[in-house]
């Protein structure tokens, strides 16, 4: 009689996964609230914005926040300019060479930042290219910096969403019916990897950002990544707000890939039934 | 000068090749099928004539034009896939139009013809659809609009109906027919089901490992098969090994049964020839002119419209034959002594 009967035994596994469900919860939510909670201890005994509203308020903050806005901006289109068409035409043309793509996209996550950004001012430094001379130049290195930075997710949004239609199929449709490359890639390639393209989009978005490594070797303080490291060292309660600030807009573009991803999910799902 | 014309095609990929001396010639308005099993090649065949492969000899002419370097874009040739293959970020409309638009065709033109195309394949409520809004054997409809909608030369089809319903795909069979015949467009179309190539086509070409077993039509392919694998592939057969032929007397026997026939097949026979009757031949009982055999029925399967039979007539030979059902017919039991007939002129050595 002592043999758990199958009925309890489910109910013994749902309080469990409600168990770790909850530990997990925690384990992320406590240091946000922490943070939130001290990031609101500006002054001595009361609740209050202030730390909010002095960011707000700092120049700094809206001029290195546009600036790295800016630089994601270009970071993205130059990635999907670069990502999409090769990803194409490796599924279509080179499937064998895919892992290989594959393998070198992850890259980034192998190469410490620090390593990438002193290899990128040592080579283009000099002659031919000097880019680090003019802001321009120092600018133009930070985007190409970030498209290697994101192209693990850039790849792999793409790569992906590649899979989902059948690219060989649709290519020699539109082959058939008159269409040249140009039209294939625009008409029917990027319409129908719009999901994969904004998702690697804003997971490129939220990880240039917040970036520092590269900006502080390549631009210094006008990026936004060496203001919150600045505002951290030197302003207690700021620091906590702009963490804050910072996670809440990460959680606002992962909020966007979501709704995008629901209003187009259903007709990518609707290949060849 | 046929319309469309191959010449000494083949194709191989590395070591493989996957088609090898194809020739043919075909019409203006003729249904050709390619019949044949999975890997014999009637896909790269078509994909070469459609320009996605290149021949690795020979050439394909179109319309008096050499077109074997001519890029897929520039052929005029419309492509239906087994997948339906549309657009998935398009509408019905859209798709249909997409040709047309890649023609740079003025918009109202577009429309009047997509419009057209809609009440051809009687879908003209599902314009503003999605494909993934439809059912399989609607996407394939407006896949086949799509493609006719740059009125193109000629149509191309591999295995259209492979991934429908029993059901729909007799259904989609006909509207397939109807409307070829309605635009009298030439017509090429890849199928390794024997019902569809024959119920459509004007001539069926028969493949086998990369190569034209038979060309003719169904009704040649069916009756007249002049190769072993036809024979087979197409319908069923029974194929028996035979004794003590003479070929002057037209005469062997069959299990130690005599056995008379009327030809020997077009080709040469093999070495040990064997006896070709289709199921459909037999009788219960005796007729006049048809070679009677003696036998104990194994194993009965009914089919509905038709009762296989079979019957093991002695050292270890079995037939099979088919019986239309009908309520008079006087069915045997498994283990019955039976006899059956087939006609003298309905037998040929293979
Ligand atoms: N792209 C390719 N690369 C290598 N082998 C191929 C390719 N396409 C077809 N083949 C081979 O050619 C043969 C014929 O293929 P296919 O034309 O698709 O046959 P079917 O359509 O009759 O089933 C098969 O053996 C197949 O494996
Ligand atoms: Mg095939």
């Amino acid at each position: 009689m002592n043999t758990p009967t199958p009925r309890a035994k489910r109910h013994a596994q749902t309080l469990w996964s409600w168990f770790w469900i909850l530990a997990g919860v925690l384990y992320f939510v406590v240091p946000l609230i922490a943070t939130f909670d001290f990031s609101l201890r500006a002054k001595k005994d009361v609740l209050t914005f202030l730390a909010y509203e002095r960011i707000f308020t700092d120049a700094a903050f809206w001029r290195t926040f546009s600036f790295s806005l800016q630089m994601a901006f270009f970071a993205i289109v130059v990635s999907i300019l670069l990502v999409v068409p090769t990803a194409y035409w490796i599924r279509l043309k080179l499937p064998r060479l895919r892992p290989m793509v594959e393998f070198v996209s992850m890259l980034p996550f192998v190469v410490p930042a620090i390593v990438l950004v002193f290899g990128l001012i040592r080579v283009f430094s000099g002659p031919p290219f000097r880019l680090t001379n003019t802001f321009a130049g120092t600018n133009v290195l930070l985007v190409a910096g970030y498209v290697v930075l994101a192209l693990p997710y850039t790849y792999r949004a793409v790569d992906t969403g590649l899979g989902a239609i059948d690219v060989r199929t649709l290519t020699e449709a539109a082959q058939s019916l008159g269409a040249g490359w140009g039209t294939i890639m625009f008409k029917i390639i990027f319409p129908n990897l719009r999901v994969a393209i904004l998702s690697g989009a804003f997971l490129t978005l939220a990880t240039v950002i917040g970036e520092y490594t590269l900006a502080t070797f390549i631009v210094g303080n006008k990026a936004f990544g060496p203001y919150m490291s600045l505002i951290g060292q030197n302003r207690t309660y700021e620091s906590s707000s702009l963490a804050i600030i910072s996670f809440l807009l990460t959680w606002a573009f992962m909020g966007l890939i979501q709704i995008f991803n629901r209003g187009r999910a259903e007709g990518h799902l609707a290949g060849a039934r | 000068m046929s319309f469309l014309t191959l010449v000494d095609i083949s194709k191989t990929f590395g070591a493989t090749v996957a088609v090898a001396d194809f020739n043919l010639d075909i019409e203006k308005g003729e249904f050709v099928s390619f019949l044949g099993p999975s890997g014999c090649g009637k896909t790269t065949t078509l994909r070469m004539i459609a320009g996605f492969e290149l021949p690795t000899t020979g050439n394909i002419t179109l319309d008096g034009a050499d077109i074997t370097f001519q890029p897929s874009n520039q052929r005029n040739v419309g492509m239906v896939f087994q997948a339906y293959a549309l657009f998935p970020n398009m509408t019905v409309a859209q798709n249909i139009g997409f040709g047309l638009q890649v023609r740079k065709t003025p918009p109202a033109e577009v429309r009047r013809r997509v419009d057209e195309m809609l009440t051809l394949i009687h879908l003209e409520e599902f314009a503003s659809r999605y494909p993934y809004q439809m059912s399989g054997g609607q996407q394939q409809r407006v896949a086949l609009a799509r493609a006719l909608a740059i009125q193109p030369r000629v149509l191309l089809l591999d295995e259209p109906l492979s991934a429908l319903d029993a059901k729909i795909r007799v259904e989609l069979r006909l509207e397939i027919r109807r409307i070829q015949q309605t635009l009298g467009i030439t017509t090429v179309y890849v199928t390794h089901d024997q019902e569809e190539a024959l119920s459509l086509s004007d001539r069926v070409v028969v493949m086998s490992r990369g190569r034209m077993e038979q060309v003719g039509t169904p009704y040649e392919i069916y009756n007249y098969p002049t190769t072993e694998f036809v024979a087979s592939f197409v319908g069923q057969l029974n194929l028996l090994p035979i004794a003590n032929l003479d070929r002057d007397a037209r005469s062997c026997t069959l299990a130690g049964q005599p056995i008379r026939f009327e030809h020997s097949g077009d080709r040469p026979i093999s070495d040990t020839p064997r006896l070709a009757i289709r199921p459909e031949e037999f009788w219960l009982g005796d007729g006049q002119e048809r070679n009677l055999l003696r036998g104990r029925v194994e194993t009965l399967i009914f089919l509905g419209a038709i009762i296989r039979v079979r019957v093991d007539i002695g050292d270890g030979v079995l037939i099979s034959a088919d019986l239309f059902n009908a309520r008079s017919l006087n069915l045997p039991r498994v283990g019955d002594e039976v006899l059956v007939s087939f006609p003298v002129h309905a037998c040929w050595l293979i």
